[in-house]
């Protein structure tokens, strides 16, 4: 089963050259004519599949395009050209933390991240308790999220977004969290959803975790896909560019 | 149908559940909090009822309830379409990493307002006993608020999605918002005013309330056109928002 197909798929952001967003600059630009717009194309023509039970690595230079597509994919950003097929739960991880409430209680962040992640509130309650023990954070619920340090806010966030359940799972530098201990963990659980079915896509410029967990690798330069098929070989074709 | 359902009922829990956390944050979950929310419209009515007591006051029945009323009422709506202003690129981080119904940063605007409105409306019905206003028709508060409520929603939903687009619409509906609070009649009464009663049609809390103290301060049954209004521009707005809302959200997090 195909869990995520894309087709042709294109996206460009107009960029202007000064910031026309205020009223009285918009007003301005009725009476002078249209501010001038160039269209920086940042996906051009991406086709490729992801199987259930597949983990997909994207490798490619910053400002490749890599998290535009994951970013199109979770419709976050609408299509610009071509399409997006998906098949299943969602869950896309840009930026671990995002949304967290440093002022808040360990218990009111699982409750506001799970929401966002559309969990409902009984779905919350219920995996809670496992939320805690998956990040290892039994002795800290009392304590408000400012006081954690960085990497107990990682393994928070990651424990969160693995019980979510997801069919897909979009990873944006990010695979494995915290100390040496809990990137094992949280690597074999996103095996164990591999094994029963789910997707992963990750992006990352860590070629050796790319090496180790993916099943595939695209490389992706200037919007376009360069070279696509197994981690070794796209990742020494890769090498030897960078 | 069904999924639509669903996207109304998640975007219910998550504002829910973001107006819960960010009323806590707000008053460092304690009830001495939302006192301070008191502060201002309390601190407005006394103000004002001392300026115009004796000027616009005199040929208005009840003219402390009236007032208070006013203030009340302008102030739940203005809060909701203030705070709905700055929502959108005040989430610009989660915007961009999660699709998540947005719709619910509004919701969760209104619902904490909604908490604090409650504070307000005790503090109403101890001022109707302290001017000996009969407080039984505040029965029909909840369903002025509920129409209210909805208006401020779907003006909410405007101005968020709007504010995306124009980064200066804080400034532009700060200027706006007073405008209509002096347009509206909060502190004198347009009766006999033509110029202004012409103008006030247009002017949706006129409606609110004027309907309000119809019904609350007057016993009185307002007359059919006023509900109309209240009616009508409450759905108009809902309507109008969740189109203009729906139509632009998809380039927010392009935008922020």
């Amino acid at each position: 089963m195909e869990r995520i197909i894309v087709n042709n798929l294109s996206k460009e952001f107009k960029i202007a050259p000064k910031k026309n967003q205020t009223f009285l600059a918009k007003i301005i630009s009725l009476f002078l004519g249209r501010e001038q717009k160039r269209n920086l194309k940042v996906l051009d023509n991406l086709t490729f599949n992801v199987k259930a039970g597949e983990i997909l690595g994207i490798i490619g230079s910053n400002g490749c395009g890599k998290t535009t597509l994951l970013r199109i994919i979770s419709d976050i950003y609408p299509l610009y050209g071509g399409s997006v097929k998906t098949n299943g739960k969602i869950v896309p991880v840009i930026g671990l933390g995002v949304g967290m409430s440093g002022r808040s209680t360990l218990r009111e962040n699982i409750f506001l991240i799970g929401a966002y992640f559309g969990l409902s509130q009984r779905e919350i309650k219920r995996k809670y308790n496992s939320i805690i023990s998956f990040a290892e954070l039994e002795n800290f619920t009392e304590a408000l999220l400012y006081q954690y340090s960085n990497g107990m806010i990682q393994k928070l966030a990651f424990s969160i977004v693995i019980h979510t359940e997801p069919d897909i799972l979009l990873l944006d530098e990010v695979f494995a969290v915290g100390d040496e201990h809990f990137r094992e963990k949280s690597a074999k659980k996103i095996k164990e959803f591999v094994k029963n079915g789910a997707s992963v896509v990750f992006t990352s410029h860590e070629l050796g975790l790319i090496e180790k967990f993916c099943d595939r690798v695209i490389w992706i330069d200037k919007g376009r896909i360069v070279k696509e098929g197994k981690p070794k070989e796209v990742i020494k074709a890769y090498k030897k560019v960078g | 149908m069904a999924n639509i359902i669903h996207k109304t009922k998640s975007a219910f829990s998550l504002g829910l559940t973001m107006a819960r956390i960010g009323f806590k944050l707000q008053n460092e979950d304690s009830w001495f909090g939302p006192l301070w929310y008191l502060l201002s419209p309390v601190l407005t009515f006394f103000l004002m009822l001392g300026i115009f007591q004796d000027r616009l006051g005199n040929s208005i029945p009840n003219y402390p309830a009236y007032l208070l009323l006013g203030i009340i009422l302008f102030s739940y709506f203005q809060k909701i379409a203030d705070s709905s202003v700055t929502s959108i690129r005040g989430s610009a981080g989660i915007i961009k990493s999660i699709n998540f119904p947005k719709e619910s940063l509004i919701l969760s605007n209104l619902f904490s307002i909604l908490i604090s409105h409650i504070l307000e409306i005790i503090i109403l019905i101890l001022f109707f006993i302290f001017f000996g206003v009969e407080i039984k028709m505040l029965i029909f508060y909840p369903t002025i608020l509920l129409f209210l409520s909805i208006f401020a929603y779907g003006a909410g939903l405007i101005l968020a999605s709007v504010a995306v687009y124009f980064v200066d619409l804080g400034i532009v509906w700060g200027f706006l918002v007073r405008l209509i609070w002096l347009a509206t009649p909060i502190f004198y009464s347009i009766e006999g005013q033509t110029r202004l009663g012409i103008i006030n049609l247009f002017n949706p809390m006129y409606y609110f309330i004027s309907v309000a103290r119809d019904i609350i301060i007057y016993a009185k049954v307002p007359e059919l056109w006023l509900i109309f209004g209240m009616i009508g521009y409450s759905l108009l707005f809902f309507v109008t928002g969740l189109f203009i809302f729906n139509k632009l959200k998809l380039r927010f997090a392009e935008l922020i």
